[in-house]
């Protein structure tokens, strides 16, 4: 089980020519692998994450997947502020045939929201929000979280219970952040300029990134 | 591969098409009325008030026919409030939820069958109420459930078909979906709720039979009295026009989730 990239190609049109994501990109991530993929802002690191999610078509090539990727986590994917965190727990269970006692109880145990979870999500805080929907792509479980940098995974008590959980799976973080990546990764790919480099040699992807 | 392997990918397909669909469905009951329970009951009370409305409008004014008036448009209202509600929710589908393209199994003509469901058993029901009422009231049966089931099923799909169409014009082209009101409005006198065909005269039958809708509600009016009126209407010719707005739109729509840049 692995996500592979044969030769993928990404551009889209700009006002004046297109703009380049990736020329021709090859790559092979195995399940269970914990992989950063670094590049500066505007270096199209959201669109690769769609791509990867499976969401976006490449614009050439092919990218292959045989393990579950999760939604982006940090993109509030479709979160309802009508309903509430229970409801919207539920849903996702639903959609991924997850049982939904379970799912629920997980949450609950997790994300921390006491009497919330039974509130609708606009009177979340933003916190709330960012935890609710961690906590419901957990209860998932895919084999490989798909995590944007946008992502606090910060030093409180639930980014610590975050960072055990995704011990256990595989994890694809894209980041700008060598901190970050060098705290939860174990390989990394530098994205620059169209160019999507694999190093197999975490120090090596680090340095070549802090090089340009 | 063999049969039946390909069999068991299709059928996987098919029950994971369902349950997300089944998951769309409750999501959009929640989210379109709020909190409130009253909001299920507002989704069966439009219909039916609208219906009634008219219904009793042409009740009060018209002069006795073969027909009484609210059956004639009340239960006639009821179809066109398929069509004009699926219609004209179609260009808020995409932009209101287009973020749960990031589930990868959730595709665009997914989000569009959820809400035809939900406003199919809406108007069925009412439907159902109100025919049952009418027999409570004068004891009217009408002469073919089946031809009413069936108006309502080709009226659905050729909402559908349209739908499909205009979501991905006016996700194109903003001011579309503005028109569509305009349009939908339009259509009332001419789409054929407050007409039998029979009625015109036989240079505007040739015209108006050019519209869809028209056959649609004579195949409703053939259902409610068939033996008190010539209904005249070709249903190869509304087939038609399902298939078509269906293959358009839904090569219309694999052109638009392309164009969709998820943020």
């Amino acid at each position: 089980m692995s996500l592979e990239l044969i030769n993928v190609h990404k551009s889209y049109p700009m006002i004046s020519g297109r703009k380049v994501v990736l020329s021709g990109a090859n790559g092979h991530i195995s399940r269970g692998e914990k992989i950063g993929i670094l590049g500066r802002n505007g270096s199209g690191k959201s669109t690769l994450v769609r791509m990867f999610a499976g969401v976006e078509a490449p614009t050439k090539g092919r990218i292959k997947c045989s393990m579950s990727i999760s939604w982006p986590i940090g993109v509030s994917a479709g979160v309802k502020p009508t309903l509430t965190g229970e409801e919207n727990a539920r849903f996702i269970a639903r959609l991924y045939g997850r049982n939904e006692k379970r799912t629920v109880e997980f949450v609950e145990s997790f994300a921390e929201l006491e009497e919330y979870l039974r509130m609708p999500i606009m009177t979340y805080s933003s916190g709330m929000r960012s935890r609710l929907s961690l906590s419901i792509s957990l209860a998932v479980d895919f084999d490989c979280y798909l995590v944007d940098e946008a992502l606090a995974v910060g030093d409180t008590r639930f980014g610590r219970a975050f960072a055990e959980r995704i011990e256990r799976s595989g994890l694809i973080l894209v980041s700008h952040s060598p901190a970050l990546v060098r705290r939860l990764c174990t390989r990394a790919a530098v994205l620059d300029q169209g160019n999507l480099t694999f190093y197999d040699d975490l120090d090596e992807a680090l340095a070549t990134y802090n090089a340009l | 591969m063999n049969l039946r392997a390909e069999l068991a990918i299709i059928g996987r397909g098919a029950r994971m098409q369902q349950r997300v669909i089944g998951a769309l469905i409750i999501r959009e009951l929640g989210g379109r009325f709020g909190r409130y329970y009253f909001g299920y009951v507002w989704l069966f009370i439009e219909p039916m008030l609208l219906g009634a409305a008219i219904g009793l409008l042409h009740y009060w004014r018209d002069r006795p026919t073969a027909f009484g008036p609210f059956e004639f448009f009340a239960i006639g209202y009821i179809l066109f409030f398929v069509f004009r509600g699926i219609l004209n929710r179609a260009p808020s589908a995409i932009p209101g939820n287009q973020a749960l393209l990031y589930h990868r199994h959730v595709t665009l003509p997914d989000i569009f069958f959820a809400r035809h469901i939900i406003e199919c058993i809406a108007c069925a029901g009412v439907l159902i109420l109100m025919l049952f009422g009418l027999y409570v009231v004068d004891g009217s049966i009408p002469e073919s459930p089946i031809k009413i089931a069936a108006a309502m099923a080709l009226m659905a799909l050729l909402s559908q078909g349209l739908a499909f169409l205009w979501a991905s014009m006016s996700y194109a082209v903003d001011v579309a979906g503005r028109f569509l009101q305009a349009i939908t409005f339009l259509i009332l006198p001419i789409g054929g709720l407050f007409f039998l065909v029979e009625w015109l005269p036989v240079w505007a039958q040739e015209i108006m039979l050019w519209i869809p809708t028209v056959h649609i509600f004579e195949l409703l009016r053939d259902g409610q009295f068939g033996s008190r009126f010539r209904a005249i209407y070709d249903l190869y010719y509304v087939a038609g026009w399902i298939v078509v707005t269906h293959l358009l739109g839904l090569a219309a729509l694999r052109i638009t989730r392309q164009r969709i840049g998820l943020e």
